[in-house]
C-alpha cells in the first residue's frame, strides 16, 4: 500500500486555541481511517487544513508525490482531494443533478472561450459528467431526486447528495465529515457499501463519525484526536479498551 | 421630441448599466457598489482620446471600454480575498479613489467636467439615430448577459454565488470566474460610459459617485437581481420616474434629495417585501439573498 495523502508536523492555531499540533498522519490506498475524539479535539480542522480552507502555520501535507499545503483549495481538489462538509453545504437554488454536475473532473462550463469554440468537447464532458452522475444518484439511492432543489431534501438525503457530490471527481482521497449524522435504516447500509466500494477501487478514505458502532463497522483502522493532537491510532475496540481515551471522549481532561 | 430621444438615450445607457450591474451583483454575487467608476472610465477615456489624440470616435469607445475592462483588476482582485459587506468597502473605497483624481486633474477638466467631447454622429436626425444604435447595443448587453448565465458556465456562477468554499473544494476556479464577471460588467459599463460621452459632449465627476451606484442598485432589486429582464424594467422606470416627477414643477432644492429620498424607499421596500424585484419568480434575490433573506425573515417575525 502506498500514502497517497501524507500530513507532517502540522500544526495550526487560532490564538490560543491549537487546532493541530504537530499532527502526523497517512491515508494510505485502499484503506479507510474513522477520524474520532471529542467535540473541538480538531477532526473537521484536520479536514479543512488538508483540503485548504484555512492555511496551516507550520508543517507540510502531500497528495500522492505533490506538496499542497500552500495550494488554493480548488487546485488541491484537482490533484486528488475531494471532501464532504458536516452541514452538508448544497447548492441551495440548483437541482440535485446540478448540485453533482458541478463536481465533475472535467467541467464543462469551465470556460467562456471553451464554451464559444469547442461547443462539442462541451457537450462530450457534459454528457459524460450527466451519465456519470446518473450511476452516482443510483448508487446513493436517490435517482430519483434528481430534479429537485438539492436544499429541499431532507438532511439524511443531502449527506448522500454530499457524498455523491465528493465521488463525482474520482479523487484518490475522500475525506467524509460525519457521513452518517441525520442517516437512518436503508441509507445507513447503502452509504457504507458506497465507502466501502470506494476503498476498494484503491482510494484513501478518512472518515469523521460520532457513530463509533459506524466506525467500528467500517474502519480499517481508527485515529483518535483531542485538543489538536493524534493520542492514538488502532482498532476502536483496541481504543475503547483503553479507559482514559474513553475518559477523554465522555469529557476528561488532559493527561498532562 | 428631442427631449423624448435624450429620455430613450439615458434608457438605453441605464439598461446596459443595470444589466451589467446585474451580471456582478445579482449572478455573481459579488458585492461590489463600484459600477459607476468604469462608467466614469470609460466616459473619460474615451472623451479625453477622442480630444487630445483626435482618434476617431467609434475607435475611443471600443479602446474606453477596454481600458474599463483592464481596470476592473481594482475591484476584481480584492474580490479574492474579500467579500460581502468587506468587498462593499473595498469597492467603495476604489470607486471614490478614483473619483478624486478625476477631481483633481487639470486635463480631467477637474470638478467642472470634461467638455466638448467631440460626439459620435451629426446630422439632423442625430438623436434618432443614436437611439436606434444604442437600442442596439442595450439588446445585445442584455443577450450577452443571459448568454453568460445559462448553461455550464451559468451552473458555475450560480454555485459559487450559493457557496464558494463548497465550489472551490470541488475543484472549480472561483478566481477566474470573479475576474471574467468583473471585466465582461466594467466593460460593458465602460462602453456605456463612452456612448454617453460622444453624445451628450459632457460629463462631470459628479454623475458617477455614489448616488448612481444607488440608483443603478435601485434598477437591480426593483426589477429583480438574477433575472434577465429585471434590469431592464428596473432602468426604464427608474430612468422614467425622475422625469415624470420633473412635470410636478418642484423646486430645484427639493426635486433632488426627493430621487434619493425615492431610491432608498424603492430598495428597502423591496428587499423586505418582494426581495425577487418585479419580474422574479417565488426563489430568487440573486446575490442580495444575504440581505434579502434576512430582511424577509425579520418581516416574518414581525407577522408573527
Amino acid at each position: 500500500m502506498s500514502a497517497i495523502v501524507r500530513v507532517e508536523d502540522l500544526h495550526k492555531s487560532f490564538g490560543g486555541i491549537v487546532v493541530a499540533d504537530d499532527v502526523n498522519l497517512s491515508f494510505e490506498a485502499g484503506e479507510i481511517v474513522g477520524l474520532i475524539g471529542p467535540n473541538g479535539a480538531g477532526k473537521t480542522s484536520l479536514f479543512n487544513l488538508i483540503s485548504g480552507v484555512i492555511p496551516p502555520d507550520a508543517g507540510a501535507i502531500f497528495v500522492e508525490s505533490h506538496r499542497v499545503d500552500q495550494l488554493p483549495m480548488h487546485h488541491r481538489a484537482r490533484i486528488g482531494l475531494a471532501r464532504t462538509w458536516q452541514n452538508t453545504r448544497m447548492f441551495h437554488s440548483m437541482s440535485v443533478i446540478d448540485n453533482l454536475l458541478i463536481a465533475t473532473r472535467r467541467y464543462p462550463g469551465e470556460s467562456l472561450a471553451r464554451i464559444l469554440f469547442r461547443r462539442r468537447s462541451v457537450d462530450a464532458f457534459r454528457q459524460e459528467a450527466t451519465e456519470k452522475a446518473m450511476v452516482l444518484l443510483e448508487r446513493v439511492g436517490l435517482a430519483d431526486k434528481m430534479h429537485e432543489m438539492a436544499i429541499e431534501l431532507s438532511y439524511g438525503q443531502q449527506k448522500r447528495i454530499g457524498l455523491a457530490r465528493a465521488l463525482m471527481s474520482d479523487a484518490a482521497c475522500l475525506l467524509l465529515d460525519e457521513p452518517m449524522a441525520g442517516v437512518e435504516g436503508q441509507a445507513y447500509e447503502t452509504i457504507i457499501r458506497v465507502i466501502r466500494e470506494e476503498a476498494q477501487a484503491g482510494r484513501a478514505v478518512c472518515v469523521v463519525e460520532h457513530n463509533i458502532s459506524f466506525i467500528r463497522d467500517i474502519s480499517d483502522r481508527t485515529v483518535f484526536m483531542f485538543n489538536g493532537c493524534v493520542l492514538a491510532s488502532g482498532s476502536v475496540d483496541e481504543l475503547t479498551r483503553d479507559s482514559q481515551l474513553t475518559d477523554l471522549y465522555f469529557g476528561g481532561e488532559h493527561p498532562q | 421630441m428631442e427631449y423624448l430621444l435624450t429620455v430613450m438615450v439615458l434608457i438605453g445607457i441605464n439598461v446596459i448599466l443595470a444589466t451589467s450591474f446585474n451580471l456582478i451583483l445579482g449572478y455573481g454575487g459579488l458585492m461590489s457598489v463600484a459600477h459607476p467608476i468604469f462608467y466614469a472610465i470609460g466616459a473619460y477615456c474615451s472623451g479625453l482620446l477622442a480630444i487630445h489624440l483626435q482618434i476617431p470616435v467609434p475607435l475611443s469607445i471600443l479602446i474606453g471600454a477596454g481600458i474599463a475592462m483592464v481596470l476592473s483588476f481594482g475591484v476584481s482582485l480584492p474580490s479574492l480575498r474579500v467579500s460581502g459587506d468587506y468587498l462593499v468597502i473595498a469597492s467603495i473605497g476604489f470607486q471614490l479613489g478614483i473619483l478624486h483624481v478625476i477631481n483633481n486633474l487639470e486635463f480631467t477638466g477637474a470638478a467642472g467636467g470634461l467638455t466638448n467631447i467631440p460626439v459620435l454622429n451629426e446630422g439632423p436626425s442625430r438623436s434618432l439615430v443614436f437611439v436606434l444604435l444604442i437600442a442596439v447595443v442595450a439588446a445585445c448587453a442584455v443577450m450577452l448577459v443571459g448568454w453568460i448565465v445559462e448553461g455550464d458556465y451559468g451552473r458555475a456562477i450560480t454555485a459559487m454565488r450559493n457557496d464558494e468554499e463548497a465550489f472551490s473544494a470541488l475543484g472549480r476556479n472561483a478566481m477566474n470566474i470573479k475576474i471574467v464577471l468583473f471585466a465582461i460588467g466594467s466593460g460593458m459599463a465602460g462602453l456605456a460610459g463612452a456612448l454617453y460621452a460622444h453624445y451628450f459632449a459632457y460629463v462631470t465627476p459628479e454623475q458617477f459617485g455614489i448616488f448612481t451606484s444607488a440608483a443603478l442598485l435601485t434598477m437591480v432589486v426593483v426589477g429583480g437581481a438574477a433575472t434577465t429582464w429585471g434590469p431592464l424594467v428596473g432602468a426604464v422606470l427608474l430612468t422614467t420616474l425622475p422625469q415624470a416627477i420633473t412635470f410636478l414643477g418642484l423646486p430645484v432644492s427639493i426635486m433632488a434629495p426627493l430621487q434619493g429620498v425615492i431610491y432608498t424607499t424603492l430598495v428597502i421596500s423591496f428587499l423586505f417585501a418582494r426581495p425577487q424585484g418585479l419580474t422574479g419568480g417565488t426563489r430568487g434575490g440573486g446575490g442580495l439573498e444575504a440581505w434579502s433573506a434576512s430582511a424577509a425573515f425579520r418581516a416574518r417575525r414581525r407577522a408573527e
